[in-house]
């Protein structure tokens, strides 16, 4: 389905973020990616839609290699809910998940915000899924709780009737009542849908309890990956501790790369 | 190694008044004083202070004079407009216009050939606030060249301010040539714009409101140009990333955040393009200038006091009326 072949990313400044990965998620399976901070997990789920480009290796969706000139077909098939949410602050919740359709209704019609009866049901469908209400729709986003846009960023990231989702950190800021409520919206839309999810998660407990499937990746490395049963206790604090030497490795590393 | 320290007391103290600032002082003043020459600043304190002490009666000044021969003659105010009856076509006595009355006056005209005054009694149709009512029509005038400067000004500037974005602009190049015809439309006054235009299409408002346009929009499109580069880029990147082609990008990740900003500043270039307009007249772009020069000339100081009157009053309602509005909208 969603296949990484030997995926290297090197950043400009000589990081390499992402260190030679080969992954093959099918469809409908819900992926975690965990791994501490700077490990490149955000790296790795923007090469899917296009927003980081692989400096090396190559990604391929549905036995298509993602280039450049055939992105903007993959990208629409790929819903994102991005770590900063990225909402349109001043635009309603409504127009804020119909958003999500853009790419496939016509200029004209899209700019008078011309949605047919449909397409709006469809974007009722998601936002009542997500627990949202009526008297929710018309309200800006900006004036929504974190976890209320969190909601409006996961309806969006459905609307086009995506194959893959990805999302980063998608309960980054939330408690942990809201963050089960928001995983689990999550995860029953995609069931829904035969959607793949590929999301990165700060909290072992949620990926051990939601996943189908954890790839643990460690300086840009795969170091783990399998079923949430087969991660035993040894591994699990393994991910996290990133040796000193490993840390040093990578600095030297990166100093060589812009040396060469 | 400490061979330089001194002891405390030979520190250096700070000092306020050295040498080299003497100097940048006594540079400052002369070229300060050779600009205030050519800028007849020297003459202005001179002959202001003349026309105070002629005011309390010393001496006689040139500026007090040209102050009193406007100001004798500018009060009244001239509200009412008088017309000679034979040269009004077809009036029907039993039916005049409002308030207007029939006047008999003296009609003085110098004969050339008998080089002789000669006076003659003629009866004037005389309306009370006719004039004023002119003056009325043409500050509307006025105000619409404002409003259509403005309209096309937005018209040209929108897709230009569009294209002079770096992330928005095709390409590089079309990026630097809509910065450039920008800066270029914005390098022109008003004044100077109208005086070709005059020239092409002849006196009246289409020669102003053009005038106006043209430099606004280069005010305006740098203006909309820099509000959108200056866009948050997440809500952007996250329709992108979706496939979402550029102008829908624009349509609904940008134009919703710069929208206030816009509309409050193409609200102050529609006052400006007014206050503009009044003046736009005098080099026969139309509006109420044109009117203002023409009495101007022939020294009816009076009637110029009610254009000046009337466009003070205007300046001030829209004035107030624009700061009601900017509170509402934002
Ligand atoms: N645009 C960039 N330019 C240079 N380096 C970058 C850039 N983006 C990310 N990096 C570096 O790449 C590495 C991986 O970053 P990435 O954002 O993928 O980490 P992450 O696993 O998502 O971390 P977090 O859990 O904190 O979000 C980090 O060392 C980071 O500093
Ligand atoms: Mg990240």
């Amino acid at each position: 389905m969603l296949v990484f072949d030997s995926v290297s990313r090197q950043y400009k400044d000589g990081t390499i973020a992402v260190n030679n990965v080969s992954l093959q998620i099918p469809q409908g399976e819900f992926c975690v990616l965990l791994g501490p901070s700077g490990a490149g997990k955000s790296t790795l789920m923007n090469m899917i839609n296009g927003v980081v480009a692989p400096t090396s290796g190559s990604v391929a969706f549905c036995g298509e290699i993602i280039t450049k000139s055939n992105m903007r077909q993959f990208q629409r098939q790929v819903g994102m809910i991005h770590q900063q949410l990225h909402l349109i602050p001043r635009l309603s919740v409504l127009h804020n998940v119909l958003s999500g359709l853009l790419p496939e209704r016509g200029f004209w019609r899209s700019f008078f915000k011309f949605f047919s009866k449909e397409d709006q049901i469809k974007a009722f469908t998601l936002l009542h899924e997500v627990g949202l209400e009526a008297k929710h729709l018309q309200r800006r986003a900006s004036d929504l709780s974190g976890g209320q846009q969190q909601r409006v960023a996961i309806a969006r990231a459905f609307v086009s009737d995506p194959k893959v989702v990805l999302a980063d950190e998608p309960v980054a800021s939330l408690d942990p009542t809201m963050s089960r409520s928001v995983l689990n919206s999550l995860k029953s839309a995609a069931k829904h849908r035969d959607a793949s999810v590929v999301c990165t998660l700060h909290q072992l407990e949620y990926a051990l309890e939601f996943a189908d499937r954890i790839v643990a990746l460690r300086a840009g490395r795969v170091f783990f990956d399998g079923s949430p049963k087969d991660l035993d206790l040894q591994t699990q604090h393994a991910i996290y501790s990133l040796t000193q030497i490993e840390e040093k490795e990578r600095v030297g590393k990166r100093g060589n790369e812009v040396a060469v | 190694m400490n061979v330089t320290e001194k002891k405390w007391q030979d520190w250096p103290t700070h000092q306020v008044i050295t040498p080299k600032r003497i100097f940048f002082i006594l540079v400052a003043f002369i070229l300060l004083s050779i600009s205030a020459h050519n800028t007849e600043i020297d003459k202005a304190a001179v002959d202001t202070s003349k026309a105070f002490l002629s005011a309390v009666g010393m001496g006689d000044s040139q500026v007090l004079d040209g102050a009193v021969r406007f100001v004798s003659k500018a009060f009244p105010i001239q509200i009412s407009e008088r017309t000679e009856i034979s040269r009004i076509e077809g009036l029907d006595r039993a039916d005049l216009p409002w308030f207007a009355y029939v006047e008999i006056g003296e009609l003085r005209e110098y004969d050339a050939l008998d080089e002789k005054w000669t006076i003659e009694q003629t009866e004037y149709l005389v309306e009370p606030l006719g004039y004023l009512k002119k003056v009325i029509i043409k500050m509307w005038e006025t105000i619409e060249m404002g409003f259509w400067g403005t309209l096309i000004s937005v018209m040209i500037s929108l897709p230009l301010g569009v294209l002079a974005t770096k992330n928005y602009a095709p390409h590089r190049l079309v990026y630097t040539g809509a910065r450039f015809w920008l800066s270029f439309h914005r390098a022109m006054p008003e004044l100077i714009i109208a005086l070709f235009l005059v020239l092409m299409y002849g006196f009246g408002p289409v020669a102003g409101v053009l005038a106006l346009a043209i430099h606004t929009s280069g005010v305006l499109g740098k203006f909309f140009a820099d509000e959108i580069e200056n866009a948050p880029n997440g809500p952007q990147l996250a329709l992108k990333s979706a496939g979402t082609s550029s102008l829908k990008v624009l349509r609904y990740a940008v134009l919703p955040h710069v929208l206030p900003a816009w509309i409050a500043y193409v609200q102050y270039i529609f006052e400006r393009n007014i206050r503009t307009a009044t003046v736009l007249g005098i080099v026969g772009a139309g509006g109420i200038g044109m009117e203002l020069k023409g009495r101007w000339d022939l020294f009816d100081y009076d009637h110029v006091s009610t254009i000046l009157l009337v466009i003070f009053i205007t300046v001030l309602i829209l004035e107030f009326g624009s700061q009601k509005l900017r509170t509402k909208t934002l």
